[in-house]
């Protein structure tokens, strides 16, 4: 018996109180499950993987994943950095939406059934700072209140759930490699635990470190310098410790594959298909590469699909061919999982410089045997009449794809899930056939979302309108955005019976503009735009 | 630990959560004059703190000064003299430019560049801005005996400001030199120019500031992390942050002819601003005439009494330690501030109250501080007699000074980059704080670092080790190179240890001392270097 449908039903559901600010989303349907798995057993048993592939500098979305769809209002917001319809790569099974003509591998590859294409994620009130943004995705706290803020990366809060007591208690026999292991030059946020990272920065596995770390007789009193001793020797003994893993492992497998060359995305990726190959038990890794912060010269004027956004598309998708290959030669396909993030999309309006400047939401890709095969959201919806200003409202909160691949990939449970995302998400159907049992139907999601109403009568409309939407019962919220994606006004968030409701808008002081409404009902969505008029 | 407890206590009261070994700290010396012995050790604290490294010479020379002559002396101020263009031609795709604007060997900061080929313009400004960061790294290696560097890079933490906000890196080099002329000076002034500096205008957006959509970004970050904070019990309103948006409305930044920042009056809300009970509900009335708002603002500021608490507690996080309990409140900082408001917000009261006090060289003090990149390289550097030239020789010296620059970046300390609005985490977040610095990419950087310093001869060991005072006796030189390199005192079963391992060979002294009198420079000189880079690698090296 499934040992999950056992328990799922003995224990009530257990809800974090809003301690962060954002969106409150609350009860979803899928997986009201319990802690009772974490007494029950130390560690989450999972030999899976997740590969996160950092995009820095914020990814043009609306040229990688292109709004076939939408085209003619996607050119006029873009003439100078258009990509012609024609030289679009066709995806099966859809077609509004299509792939940068540099991504013949991905397009391959989704059509092998091995990509999942979520549209247009983000989350409210973006941020444009690198920086910030960056931290924001890390974190998965968008809170504007520093103080109010955690330290801590979301895949360090899974880390420090699942192996509590790290590093004095590591490695042991149950956990003997790193917990999780970034091909980069410092850790980075993302797998932040509350003392320590839980992560190892390496940028070459061969690399032997002998430290000399032969004392340990200082007295173990309250000093301050002896506080910081203890930490530079634990750094330094773990890190010898973790590199000799590192090397054997990565001694104990070859390459299989052929990767592109020149390619460091490539290069980092050969090293982690070698790590798992090799005999890790660690379950993260992430690469990354630079370079897509493209305000200028993002494409060439003489040939618009050729360029400085080209050539990054082209490395990260050759890139990851090359390693979903090698994972299949290696005979490890089914145990991993990789996933682009970056901190930002692009604005839809190109600048006179070839460029596209800061934007917010931008699709997010999902590669691996088990993703399920698709385009999860609808394309976004680019204004005819565009503004400089205008940005893409997401979709999807970024946090919900995070939670998603937690709960249907490493088939966390709750309250655990809540307390490393900090609140509870929407589940998205990125898995198929997991481990976790959950609905990962893509199309049927899409449907479902197609055949809920959301209207406004009169849009454009001025002091009063009617807001009308349906919901198939359980956690409902509609949330209005203004062009820039900040959350402006909360309609409704709350519980409802299934049916066809009506909300009275009434002088809601808003000025006047385009605004998103967002429908979320469960996993769930629908976007719609609406125009306040001038009275 | 409890989420919620973690994330609403206050810092000020809260020492960060102890590790399983350690009682919480416990130090109540405060902030009467230090009487006790001046000799190397407390030496060797105060310049490893003030400035980069302790150099032999200045410990030396410093040991001849009583405790308050040596603080006063190093709070004099040091003036230098602008970066220069270093570059020659520059190819662009097989096309050689030159800077018109500029000949080799001059400053650029009062050149617009407009004089150049326009393809040329863009890179023509990054190597400007190159020659910045090298001369910043420059004037850091060859400082005077003074805390000037320490307190400019403070500064820069505390303003924070990242060249990829700043496009013109002439207004980089102006915001720059703000913070140099008034390290040692006058705070309050320094924030009033910071509040209309053209740089910080493009680093907080506050260019964008219009009485029409106000922008609260630098207006928040004015009072959170520059002035008043967030840890008071009592603190400003989000309607003082608006308020005080209101008041910086409609400062514009001119390029040409003279580049600095104006009031443009249609930009600028003319309305009465009202602040809160914190502001003793300050009002500020509407006023076109340049900078009396401005002027309104920061007196109002400066006036709140968490002001100068707010700003002693961040330079005693540079320059002591990272927890502050109520004790330390009460002993050290509560003091600094009345200093530092009775100073009428000059600085230097404050810190050489600090830097003079008993708590200053508590031994619960020393060897606490993790090396910042900074610390570690060109404490090495100065430490340790690496020849650099000096910053007017700008074509012998820019490259090296890049090395260093390029060191300090691998180590994650980036000059001009400043990975947040506030700065370096190593000095507010809690709790690792310090630590933040060490990692496992980090260390083996700092450990390739000096081991190269050895195994390349970068650092000449056998000339350091002979001005020691008697090299022959294997005891003394161990307590003599472990007093110049590590500050964490070695225990006597580890100097022991290390003696064995490297000198005797496990044998009675008599072997170093007759090894040392033969002359065989070749075995010595090994031994020596094995030594070196043995102690340069203990996790003790890092302790400062």
């Amino acid at each position: 018996m499934n040992r999950r449908k056992f328990l799922s039903n003995t224990v009530p559901v257990v809800t974090l109180p809003a301690l962060l600010n954002g969106f409150s989303f609350k009860a979803f349907g899928a997986s009201p499950d319990n802690g009772l798995l974490s007494l029950l057993n130390g560690a989450t048993a999972t030999d899976h993987v997740l590969v996160i592939i950092q995009m820095y500098g914020g990814n043009d979305g609306l040229n990688m994943v292109i709004p076939i769809d939408m085209y003619a209002n996607y050119y006029n917001a873009r003439a100078n950095v258009a990509i012609p319809q024609s030289k679009i790569l066709r995806l099966d099974g859809t077609d509004r939406t299509g792939l940068h003509p540099s991504m013949t591998g991905l397009q391959n590859m989704f059509n092998e059934g091995k990509v999942s294409v979520v549209q247009s994620v983000g989350y409210p009130n973006p941020d444009f700072s690198h920086f910030r943004a960056t931290d924001i995705w890390m974190s998965a706290d968008s809170t504007t209140d520093r103080f109010r803020r955690v330290k801590t990366g979301w895949m360090g809060r899974y880390l420090t759930e699942e192996f509590p007591g790290y590093p004095d208690a590591y490695p042991n026999a149950e956990m003997p490699d790193p917990l999780a292991v970034q091909i980069s030059d410092f850790p980075t946020l993302t797998v932040q635990g509350n003392l320590f990272s839980m992560g190892l920065a390496i940028t070459d596995p061969m690399n032997v470190y002998n430290f000399v770390n032969p004392f340990n007789d200082y007295p173990l009193n309250s000093t301050p310098a002896n506080k910081e001793l203890r930490y530079l020797r634990v750094v330094a003994d773990k890190t010898k410790i973790y590199s000799d893993k590192i090397r054997a492992a990565y001694l104990n497998a070859s390459t299989m594959a052929s990767y592109p060359t020149n390619n460091y995305l490539a290069e980092q990726l050969k090293i982690v298909a070698r790590l798992i190959k090799g005999g890790l038990k660690t379950r993260v890794y992430t690469v990354s590469m630079g370079g897509f912060d493209t305000h200028k010269k993002q494409v060439n004027a003489s040939d618009t699909t050729t360029g400085n956004h080209a050539q990054l598309l082209k490395m990260l998708s050759t890139a990851i061919v090359g390693f979903q290959n090698d994972l299949q030669q290696m005979q490890i396909e089914d145990r991993v999982m990789s996933m682009t993030v970056s901190e930002f999309g692009r604005r839809i309006k190109s600048n006179a410089s070839l460029g596209t400047d800061h934007g917010s939401s931008a699709p997010l890709l999902l590669m691996g045997k088990h993703v399920s095969k698709g385009v999860l959201g609808v394309s976004p919806d680019i204004p005819a009449d565009i503004n400089v200003v205008n940005n893409i409202t997401f979709q999807y909160d970024f946090r919900s794809v995070y939670a998603s691949v937690l709960e249907r990939w490493f088939c966390v449970k709750q309250p655990e899930l809540d307390r490393i995302m900090l609140r509870n998400y929407q589940s998205l159907p990125i898995i198929k056939g997991g481990p976790c049992g959950l609905p990962d139907d893509i199309d049927v999601v899409n449907n479902q979302s197609k055949e809920l109403t959301l209207k406004l009568w009169p849009n454009p409309y001025t002091t009063s309108a009617t807001l009308q939407f349906t919901t198939k019962g359980g956690h409902t919220s509609i949330q209005q955005f203004d062009t820039e994606g900040r959350l402006v006004k909360t309609l409704t968030d709350k519980e409802y019976a299934a049916g066809k409701y009506n909300i009275d808008i009434y002088n809601d002081q808003l000025p006047a503009g385009v605004y998103f409404l967002r429908l979320q009902n469960n996993s769930l969505q629908q976007v719609l735009s609406v125009v306040k008029g001038r009275e | 630990m409890d989420r919620r407890g973690f994330l609403t206590r206050t810092r000020k009261k809260t020492p960060a959560a102890p590790n399983t070994n350690f009682a919480a700290r416990s130090v109540t010396s405060g902030a009467a004059p230090y009487t006790g012995a001046w000799t190397n050790n407390e030496v060797i604290h105060l310049l490893k703190r003030t400035m980069f490294g302790a150099a032999p010479a200045d410990v030396a020379y410093f040991l001849t000064r009583t405790t308050s002559e040596a603080v006063d002396e190093l709070l004099n101020s040091t003036t230098v003299s602008p970066p220069v263009r270093d570059y020659g031609l520059i190819d662009i795709e097989g096309v050689l430019y030159d800077d018109l604007g500029v000949a080799q060997g001059q400053t650029w900061i009062n050149d617009p560049n407009t004089a150049s080929d326009p393809e040329a313009i863009g890179s023509i400004n990054g190597l400007r801005m190159q020659s910045l960061m090298k001369w910043w790294a420059g004037q850091i290696i060859n400082q005077n005996r003074s805390i000037t560097e320490k307190m400019v890079l403070f500064w820069h933490h505390h303003f924070s400001v990242q060249k990829e906000n700043v496009g013109d890196f002439r207004f980089l080099y102006m915001h720059h030199n703000l913070l140099r002329v008034n390290a040692l000076g006058n705070v309050k002034q320094l924030v009033r120019d910071v509040c209309i500096d053209p740089a910080m205008l493009f680093h907080l957006n506050g260019f964008l500031n219009s009485k029409r959509a106000p922008d609260e970004n630098f207006a928040r970050e004015l009072q959170e992390l520059m002035t008043v904070g967030k840890t008071g019990t009592q603190s400003y309103t989000e309607n003082d942050v608006i308020e005080a948006a209101r008041v910086l409305t409609g400062w514009r930044i001119n390029v040409t002819p003279v580049p600095g920042a104006y009031l443009e009056a249609s930009e600028h809300d003319m309305g009465t601003k009202t602040f809160s009970s914190f502001y003793n509900n300050t009002v500020i009335a509407g006023s076109a005439n340049g900078t009396q708002e401005v002027d309104a603002l920061v007196d109002m500021i400066f006036n709140a009494d968490e002001t100068a608490h707010f700003i002693c507690r961040k330079l005693y996080r540079w320059f002591v330690y990272y927890e502050i309990d109520e004790t330390i409140e009460a002993n050290v900082i509560a003091p600094m501030a009345a200093a530092f408001k009775a100073a009428n917000f000059n600085i230097k009261p404050a810190l050489s109250l600090l830097l003079k006090s008993e708590h200053f060289f508590d031994v619960q003090n020393q060897a606490c501080f993790i090396k910042s990149p900074f610390d570690f390289i060109v404490g090495a550097i100065r430490e340790l007699n690496i020849p650099f030239p000096p910053v007017s020789d700008y074509q012998n010296g820019y490259p090296k000074f890049a090395a260093v620059y390029n060191d300090a970046a691998r180590m994650q300390q980036v000059l001009f980059e400043p990975p947040d609005v506030s700065g370096w985490p190593s000095y507010y977040q809690d709790p690792m704080f310090y630590e933040l610095w060490v990692h496992s990419n980090s260390l083996p950087k700092r450990a390739a670092y000096t081991d190269n310093l050895v195994n390349s001869g970068i650092i000449d060991v056998r000339a350091i080790v002979n001005s020691t005072s008697n090299p022959s006796l294997p005891d003394v030189l161990m307590n003599d190179v472990t007093a110049l390199l590590l500050r964490y005192p070695l225990s006597a079963t580890s100097k022991t240890y290390t003696k064995n391992r490297f000198l005797t060979n496990n044998g009675p002294d008599s072997v170093w001392t007759n090894l040392w009198n033969s002359g065989n420079n070749t075995v010595v000189n090994t031994a020596l270097k094995d030594l070196f880079l043995f102690l340069m690698n203990l996790p003790e090296y890092h302790l400062c």
